[in-house]
């Protein structure tokens, strides 16, 4: 790619004028561009607005990608459904799921970044198939823009991995940049919110790369970067030279399948089907359910504590559920939740509040709490806790002993 | 109160001989008209709501205009009603037609803001009016609720360019139902900016057509020479003018003070910013409210100190007295807004800034700090002092610079002239480029297809040779992963902006912090903030200790707060080749040409400069990279044999020309509507020695000095990059340009050269006003 700094002001009319020449003088002509299609194993199939290469592959339900069959992902329920698709219309069943993905010109956004690939997968009888559309150049669009929408148009609900502010936005522009009416389906999964829930605090990023690897349990291999795909594509404008291109092919297939994959790993933990999973994955379904069934959340983050989860997400998931038990008045509960946090690992206040507050406030038992409070202060100084921290403790503990000095405590 | 001190100044010994003449414009009454009948009773009962029972004649006249469909200009003064002129037909159109959207542009954001408060306060009975503005402060999650809700949209053509347009498909119900295009302040758009401002118009119409809209063109100008002109170069449509004024108007004096003389013999006048603050400190004492016009960053930090100082020594209290200028943060600058509409500010020390329509309330007294570049500027800034209805003042106050004196010897000229020509050049080809670059994201270029009026295929077919298009299915598509509007400025023909921070700065517990204080154009950075250089905020000082400018690095200068009792001047070298010769004109004495030059510039050292007195004070050296620019010019080459026939020897010459240059050069916004910076100067020769070796001064002279072949060229040049359209003007107004120059220069009372008429004595030499009267005499022949 040239630099578009060279027109940008500091370059000189001269140079302009040199390449504008340059051109004049002589266009060479293209060689004869070898068939996309031969090269990527598909073919030209008419639409109403033209011709397209089109590639098709058909897998078994039973095939596996990575551990995951495909089959899993069209046993998710309504409620699983629900779930994922958050606050937006749920599709009402998994057998009409259309999983899209789309290979662009850019990451920019806006009006001239193109889709010059869209993968899509979905059921056929007892088939998952992909199918991928192509544009060899820019005037190819409107029929891959042709080929999508009878898709779109009868889908029960798309899935996507950031499809709500990527793939989405940008395909409704490329519809209403090519006058066509945007197909209104009915419901959205977009698999990276749900996936940050749940591995976000785990792993080092939510890319679908990542989670293939953690998850699925799938390497690819010679996988192109993403952050190549527009070069690799404006490359084959300007040369025709279309081997390349096979390894987009394979890159947005094996992100279609992914969705596929990923959806039927939501089916089965959400439901607890699935035995195996870890127990950060069940601190991060905990998440997940929360926003929907609170009782559904805190037996996950149950799970997960007895499934042996430890360090710092250990205590923020004690944390969670001791603030649900204290809704629910079980202080005990709370109370042994807290104690565990606050005596484990480096210091946190907000246990230690809780724990001076309940016995302050709750059982009105002074003594108590100022032991509570000056065994936290004790804490906090050696863990170096920061100045806000030690004020707020020490304030409380100011109070506390002014309470016991006017006030006789029960028991 | 302001009576008696005006009757004081007329009169005192002390300053009435300054006042070389003051005129009273008497008040008028307003041209009434009965509302039109075919106003909506809903949006007259609005305006009655508003105590406005009839419209001033302009108000009716644009009415009928806009009523025919005609794209229409209004142009009057400030304070004039002229907003009512847009607001009228849109918000009828409006209540009439649920579907139809429109699109306001308002040069800056604080004027939008301005205008959406006003506009609620119009339409209060009116629930069919949703307007919002749509500008970078527009939080991010209330952007698709304005996209959906809108039916009036308040924006800058900076968001248009970069935020709106390339998103159309978003805005698709607005482009498809777009009625109106209201630009308020169109006189703001020339130069770079209107140049810019050109092309996303014309981009913009490209998206309505695509929509299938047709927009009407409402636009209001401040009085300058050419709206009408300016008006359809911008929007590219045949455009009626509505000129005449019905608004009244308070009675108002007009004061030009020229600062005395202090030594005759070099013709050197008392410091004018230090008048014009004793001015400004005289009626800020008397609880006048008074705004002061500065013309630069720097004088504005003078005169504010300046101005504080004095205030504090009686009332004891600086903090109504503030400064306001581009660069200050938005914070900074709507809390003073807010304080002058208030009242809590007396007194502000603004530059241009404060020109354009911000509401900044009731002002008495405007103090004009020097000359501001252009009549146009001066009518505005004298409009910032009253309202329609009582006394007002305004004080011209000269510096020695030859415009500023050309203009107080001759008030005939100042009160008489008509304003100054705005020009923008919509195809200036690095501007150009850039659209099309924006044009081909928005929607692929057809192969037939104009931007404009403008054949752009050779252009696209460079582009695509750049990489940046693709051609297909003969349209040109953007085909490149960046998004250009995010790399292309409309107030620069470059984009660099550097970011002045102060290291010294401190939170509340004493812990470094990252302050930005201040932004500067890459133009100007070298000039201004080189290392030591002195850059001021608010007339407290900073050195700057570091510049970071290399491409690949954030463009940062570091500041530290220091204590010093000067600013610093830079000192740079130069030189201009020409590069293509456009247009030649023979005249008796000379040979005029236009074309195309490189101009190169190094900033090689500076001078300081101690506040108050203006003396020099010491100097310094910087080693910085040496900036080059297209753009174009206009030249003289002054005939060896005219040379011959003169008397004076070759260096006298020299000076001469150069005296002639200086003056060609300040003189020469009398006929364009531009700032002195606009333009450079720079005698050189038709023989260009190495290219892109720079001189200095001295150095440059000497290489005249020696030159075999004494071909000495005079160069007016455009400083903007690619040009903007100053120099096509300049050529073309030559022979009445060299005529005012003589003229100033017989005027001038001094003996050997002054800064008013060829510059300082001791920069230009003892013979170079004789000289420059007698080579002026020759060519304006």
């Amino acid at each position: 790619m040239s630099s578009p700094a060279e027109l940008r002001g500091r370059g000189s009319v001269d140079e302009l004028r040199r390449i504008i020449r340059r051109i004049e003088a002589s266009r060479p002509a293209r060689p004869a561009p070898e068939p996309v299609e031969r090269v990527v194993g598909g073919e030209l199939v008419d639409t109403p607005a033209g011709r397209l290469v089109t590639v098709r592959r058909e897998f078994p339900l039973a095939h596996c990608h990575g551990r995951m069959a495909l089959a899993h992902a069209l046993d998710a329920s309504p409620d699983v459904l629900g779930l994922i698709a958050r606050s937006e219309e749920a599709p009402a069943e998994a057998r009409g799921l259309l999983f899209l993905d789309t290979e662009t010109t850019g990451l920019a956004g806006g009006t001239g970044t193109y889709a010059f690939l869209v993968g899509v997968g979905y059921v056929e009888g007892d088939r998952f198939v992909v199918v991928q559309y192509f544009m060899r150049d820019f005037d190819e669009e409107p029929a891959l823009l042709a080929a999508l929408e009878p898709l779109l148009g009868r889908a029960s609900g798309l899935v996507t991995f950031n499809g709500s502010g990527f793939d989405l936005p940008l395909l409704e522009t490329r519809f209403v940049l090519a006058r066509r009416r945007w197909p209104a389906v009915p419901g959205h999964l977009d698999l990276l919110r749900a996936a940050r829930r749940v591995w976000a605090a785990r792993l080092a990023d939510c890319r679908l790369l990542t989670l293939e690897r953690e998850v699925l349990g799938l390497v690819r291999d010679d996988d192109v970067p993403g952050a190549l795909i527009p070069a690799l594509y404006f490359d084959f404008l300007r040369s025709r030279r279309a081997a390349p291109l096979a390894r987009i092919f394979d890159h947005n297939r094996a992100d279609v399948l992914s969705l596929a994959g990923l959806l039927g790993w939501f089916t089965r933990t959400l439901v607890g089907s699935d035995v195996s999973a870890q127990p950060w994955e069940l601190a991060g379904l905990g998440r997940l359910w929360e926003r929907v069934d609170r009782e559904r959340s805190a037996a996950c983050y149950r799970a997960a504590l007895e499934a042996g989860l430890d360090g710092a997400e250990a205590r923020w998931v004690r944390l969670r559920l001791a603030l649900w038990e204290k809704r629910l008045a079980r202080w005990d509960v709370a109370c042994a939740l807290w104690e565990a946090v606050a005596s484990a690992g480096g210091f946190d206040l907000h246990p230690w509040e809780e724990l001076a507050k309940y016995h302050e406030h709750r059982r009105r038992d002074y003594v108590r709490a100022r032991d509570i409070v000056c065994r936290a202060l004790g804490r906090a100084e050696a863990g170096g806790a920061p100045a806000p921290a030690l004020d707020a403790l020490g304030r409380r503990l100011g109070r506390l002993e002014r309470r016991l000095a006017t006030t006789v405590a029960p028991g | 109160m302001l009576g008696e001190i005006l009757d004081d100044l007329l009169t005192s010994p002390s300053t009435g001989p300054c006042i070389t003449t003051f005129r009273h414009f008497p008040p008028r009454p307003a041209v009434l008209v009965p509302f039109p009948s075919s106003l909506d009773p809903r949006v007259a009962e609005a305006l009655r709501a508003r105590g406005i029972t009839e419209l001033y004649s302009h108000q009716a006249r644009a009415w009928e205009l806009v009523d025919k469909g005609e794209h229409v200009v209004v142009v009057t003064p400030t304070a004039s009603g002229k907003t009512l002129c847009y607001n009228l037909p849109v918000l009828q159109t409006l209540l009439a037609q649920p579907d139809a959207r429109v699109l306001y542009l308002f040069p800056t954001k604080a004027l939008a803001q301005d205008q959406l408060a006003e506009l609620e306060e119009l339409a209060r009975s009116l629930p069919e009016l949703r307007m919002f503005t749509y500008d970078g402060d527009t939080p991010q999650d209330a952007r698709r609720a304005v996209r959906a809700r809108a039916n009036l949209v308040l924006t800058n053509p900076d968001m248009l360019h970069s935020g709106i347009l390339p998103h159309h498909t978003k805005w698709a119900v607005l482009f498809q139902n777009l009625r109106f295009v209201v630009i308020d302040e169109l006189h703001a758009y020339r130069g770079v900016f209107g140049s810019h401002v050109a092309n996303v118009v014309r981009r913009l119409k490209r998206l309505c057509r695509h929509y299938g809209s047709n927009p009407q063109f409402v636009m209001a100008s401040a009085t300058i020479a050419n709206p009408r002109e300016l008006a359809e170069r911008l929007t590219g449509e045949s455009v009626a003018e509505v000129s005449e004024n019905g608004a009244p108007r308070g009675d108002k004096l007009f004061l030009c003070y020229n600062p005395p003389v202090v030594n005759a013999e070099l013709g050197i006048r008392a410091p004018y910013l230090g008048e014009a603050a004793r001015l400004a400190v005289r009626f800020l004492q008397a609880r006048i409210p008074t705004i002061v016009f500065a013309q630069s960053r720097l004088a504005t930090e003078v005169l504010l100190g300046a101005i504080k100082g004095g205030v504090a020594d009686r009332t004891g209290d600086a903090g109504i007295v503030r400064g306001y200028r581009g660069g200050y943060l938005p914070g900074r600058r709507r809390a003073v807004e807010q304080g002058l509409r208030a009242g809590d500010v007396l007194g502000v020390v603004s530059t241009n800034a404060l020109e354009l329509g911000v509401d900044i309330g009731h002002l008495d007294v405007a103090v004009l700090a020097g000359y501001p570049g252009t009549i146009a500027s001066l009518w505005q800034q004298a409009g910032r002092a009253g309202r329609r209805a009582g006394s007002s003042a305004a004080v011209f106050v000269a510096t020695s610079a030859p415009l500023d004196q050309f203009m107080v010897a001759h008030p005939d000229y100042l009160f008489g002239t008509p304003p100054e020509h705005a020009r923008v050049n919509p195809d200036n080809p690095f501007i150009l480029v850039n659209h099309l670059k924006c044009g081909a994201f928005e929607l692929p270029f057809g192969g037939e297809e104009r931007l404009g009026e403008l054949d752009v295929r050779r252009y696209l077919a460079a582009l695509e040779d750049e990489g940046v298009l693709h051609q297909a299915g003969g349209r040109w598509h953007w085909a490149s992963e960046t998004y250009p509007a995010d790399h292309i400025s409309l107030r620069t023909v470059t984009s660099d902006n550097f970011l002045v921070i102060d290291t010294t700065a401190r939170d509340e517990r004493q812990t470094k912090r990252r302050q930005i204080i201040a932004e500067v154009d890459w133009g100007s950075a070298f000039a201004t903030i080189h290392p030591k250089a002195i850059y001021m905020v608010e007339s407290e000082p900073y050195e700057v200790q570091e510049l970071h400018y290399r491409e690949d690095e954030e463009k940062v200068a570091y500041v530290k707060r220091v204590n010093v009792d000067y600013f610093t001047d830079a000192i740079s070298a130069k030189g201009v080749w020409i590069l293509r010769r456009l247009a030649d004109r023979e005249h008796p004495a000379y040979v005029a040409e236009q074309g195309e030059v490189l101009v190169a510039e190094k900033v090689v050292g500076f001078k300081k400069i101690k506040l108050g007195t203006l003396e020099n004070v010491g100097s310094g050296e910087v080693e910085l990279p040496q900036q080059e620019k297209q753009t174009t010019s206009a030249w003289i080459t002054l005939p060896e044999e005219m040379l011959s026939r003169m008397s004076a020897s070759r260096e006298e010459l020299i000076d001469g020309m150069r005296a002639v240059a200086y003056l060609l050069h300040h003189l020469a916004p009398i006929f364009l509507l531009c700032d002195i910076r606009d333009l450079g100067s720079w005698l050189g020769d038709t023989t260009p020695a190495e290219t892109g070796a720079v001189a200095t001064r001295e150095s440059a002279k000497r290489r005249l000095l020696s030159a075999e072949r004494f071909q000495p060229t005079i160069y007016l040049y455009d400083a903007h990059a690619g040009g903007i359209g100053l120099a096509e003007r300049v050529f073309d107004v030559l022979p009445l340009l060299l005529r005012r120059g003589l003229e100033t220069l017989q005027a001038c009372p001094c003996r050997w050269g002054c800064p008013s008429c060829v510059g300082p004595v001791n920069e230009v030499g003892r013979r170079a006003k004789v000289t420059a009267a007698a080579l002026l005499g020759e060519l304006a022949r």
